[in-house]
């Protein structure tokens, strides 16, 4: 009874012009709903700039240790569970280490004697750089 | 005793059979993502739609959910709630879809907005009832894409259904 | 009729094709970080090639990297000279000889005169030694022995911008306790030349933010380009807001330079008044409309505000004009104007929810 393969490209070509407008208007709410609700997902991946140069990108669900070394000397950054931070740096205010962990897609620590920066980066950035 | 029939009861009692055997063959095959499935049962509902009326269509529809889950011991268990949310939405979607005209809209038509409304339903009882605090929004586009690829695929199969037979009829 | 149905349907088709594309096409961003000014300088370049935006940022960062040594309050060059403004400040502190300046540095001090004036001393960079004295005049700094009766006699000398005469491309001193300290004024001085260079070469979508000082050019793609504003406590921002064209927005924090000494927190931001760090206020944010000196008063009017005492601080702002700002007190209640209040949308539940949105008007 089922209907054969050459028979249902038969009937893709009846389809009649209120199908193809449903088939259409579908077609955007899928894409606009993977825009909209895949977006403010948690961020995905880390983003470790050294000066003006991107260091690498990890992905914040491998937990791991990240060892770079910025102006001042070594930095360790710990990435756990779809977060990361400073664990270790040199510098001496240790602003960088108190920021904590950093969870949200856009947000950032950055260490200015040392020069290194995290980023953390989703699907899409909330905004497109921090006023502080 | 003997309970009076009308061939009407017998249309419905056959297709609602053939529903639920699709039913159970698709509870039995493994499903790439938990909750995503064809649906093929659907374009019995459908076929019925098209073929007789409304009436039927809801009856068989129906009949199959609460059918199924009880040979497959699901009778009011979570599955079968979503299976009736799931069945109940797309059946009034399908109410009032069946008025569009039917010069511009065909079975296609009508099996897609069925299946969107169907995975609606499923998902506000998800949200509602069995993970309120949870975040279902994620999961969404994926449902509503799965509602579009096999609303359209039971559509076109229901339409050559129909075709056949009233190409069988004249 | 079916026809006309059909082209209809292929035009409406074109149309999703075309939503489609362009919601995942991303418009051509240039972006790059560097450190210069002892802070972070990000700029974004939108509608450029990446070798000519890569050429564009380098011409900025140059021209960054030059307006620091020029300016910097402490450091000497590589050959152990003063900065330009070092050497002004050797000379005051010696007398009131007039020694000669750059036409920039004139324009310079002549705007932040204008602007200490019409704060009526609020914003006064001539307080350098106030400065020096609580250790921020290093990269390195530290909590520092409060010395009350230093601190005395440093706000005694009142060294104002007042007292410094500029004249034919020469200045002089008539208080040689004067020493000036351009670090609230420079960074928004140097995001007006960005954005004013950016202009001139036709650049028509940017994005400049130096060390968290803004200023937007045009928009990101086909939409404004999106500011987070930094919480001052939290790695994470309690709100966004869209800066058009032309706009700049600049935070003048408690969280930037300081250092906890008994559990307190001295920051940076000195009360000229009585000499001690600002410990009623977290932050101030600033939003400046199009201006020719939008960079410059985003650096400045917020720093009136923050050391403006909490019931001055209307007043404060409307002295520099200022219409849109919002103030994150010690207990992290937040006053906003309504304008400002207006353009932003809020990220963090607590400061949305938890804390009493005042909303004051200023007219």
């Amino acid at each position: 009874m089922f209907a054969s393969f050459t028979q249902i490209k038969n009937s893709i070509t009846h389809l009649r012009i209120g199908d193809w407008l449903v088939i259409a208007i579908s077609s955007v709410l899928v894409v606009y709903l993977f825009q909209h609700l895949w977006s403010h997902e948690h961020a995905a991946k880390v983003q470790i700039r050294v000066g003006d140069k991107v260091h690498a990108t990890y992905d914040l669900n491998l937990a791991r240790h990240v060892q770079v070394t910025g102006a001042l000397g070594e930095a360790v950054i710990h990435i756990a569970h779809g977060k990361a931070r400073f664990a270790k740096s040199p510098c001496h205010n240790q602003y960088c280490v108190h920021q904590g962990w950093l969870n949200h897609s856009g947000q950032a620590a950055i260490c200015l004697p040392n020069q290194i920066s995290l980023e953390l980066i989703g699907e899409k950035k909330p905004y497109d750089t921090l006023n502080y | 005793m003997q309970i009076q029939t009308t061939s009407d009861d017998h249309r419905i009692a056959k297709l609602a059979a053939f529903a639920i055997a699709l039913h159970m063959v698709e509870a039995l095959l493994p499903s790439p993502l938990p909750g995503v499935k064809p649906g093929i049962a659907n374009i019995v509902t459908l076929y019925v739609l098209l073929r007789y009326n409304f009436a039927t269509a809801a009856w068989v529809s129906i009949l199959r959910v609460f059918a199924s889950s009880l040979l497959l011991g699901q009778f009011l268990s979570p599955t079968f709630a979503l299976s009736l949310s799931g069945a109940i939405l797309s059946l009034g979607v399908l109410g009032l879809a069946v008025h569009l005209p039917k010069r511009y809209f065909g079975a296609v038509s009508l099996s897609i907005l069925a299946a969107f409304a169907h995975i609606g339903g499923q998902l506000l009882v998800v949200r509602l009832w069995l993970i309120p605090h949870a975040s279902v929004a994620y999961l969404i586009p994926v449902f509503a894409l799965a509602a579009l690829v096999f609303g359209l695929i039971n559509g076109l199969i229901t339409a050559q259904l129909i075709n056949k037979h009233q190409r069988h009829d004249q | 009729m079916r026809k006309w149905l059909t082209r209809l349907l292929l035009i409406a088709l074109l149309a999703l094709g075309l939503f489609t594309l362009r919601s995942f096409q991303q418009a051509p961003l240039h972006h790059s970080q560097s450190y210069v000014f002892g802070t972070l300088v990000d700029i974004s370049i939108v509608g450029e090639t990446d070798e000519r935006a890569a050429v564009l940022s380098n011409h900025i960062l140059r021209d960054f990297q030059q307006l620091h040594q020029q300016l910097h309050a402490w450091k000497t060059d590589k050959q152990g000279k003063p900065s330009e403004l070092g050497k002004l400040n050797s000379a005051f502190a010696q007398g009131n000889a007039p020694i000669n300046l750059s036409l920039q540095l004139a324009n310079m001090l002549e705007d932040a005169q204008a602007l200490s004036s019409q704060s009526q001393g609020l914003f006064n960079p001539a307080i350098g030694h106030l400065i020096s004295h609580w250790g921020f005049h290093k990269d390195e700094f530290a909590a520092i022995e409060i010395d009350e009766a230093k601190i005395a006699s440093l706000v005694k000398d009142k060294p104002s911008m007042a007292d410094i005469v500029i004249k034919n491309h020469t200045a002089y001193s008539n208080n040689p306790q004067v020493k000036l300290d351009l670090g609230g004024y420079a960074k928004g001085y140097a995001l007006d030349m960005a954005a004013h260079y950016l202009r001139q070469q036709q650049v028509n979508n940017a994005l400049i933010n130096i060390g968290g000082n803004i200023i937007a050019i045009g928009k990101n793609g086909d939409k404004p380009w999106r500011v987070g504003i930094q919480h001052p406590r939290n790695p994470s921002a309690i709100a966004t807001l869209d800066l058009d064209d032309g706009w700049a927005i600049g935070t003048s924090g408690d969280y930037q330079r300081y250092f906890m000494r008994n559990s307190k927190r001295y920051c940076h931001i000195i009360d000229p008044r009585n000499g001690y760090p600002v410990q009623h206020t977290q932050a101030v944010t600033v939003l400046i409309p199009p201006h020719n000196k939008a960079g410059v008063l985003s650096d400045v009017a917020s720093k009136p505000i923050f050391i403006a005492a909490p019931a001055d601080k209307p007043q404060a702002a409307a002295k520099l004009g200022i219409t849109h700002f919002m103030v994150i007190d010690a207990e992290s209640n937040v006053v906003i104007t309504q304008a400002m209040a207006k353009k932003l949308n809020w990220s963090d539940a607590n400061f949305e929810k938890n804390h009493h949105v005042r909303v004051i008007h200023t007219d």
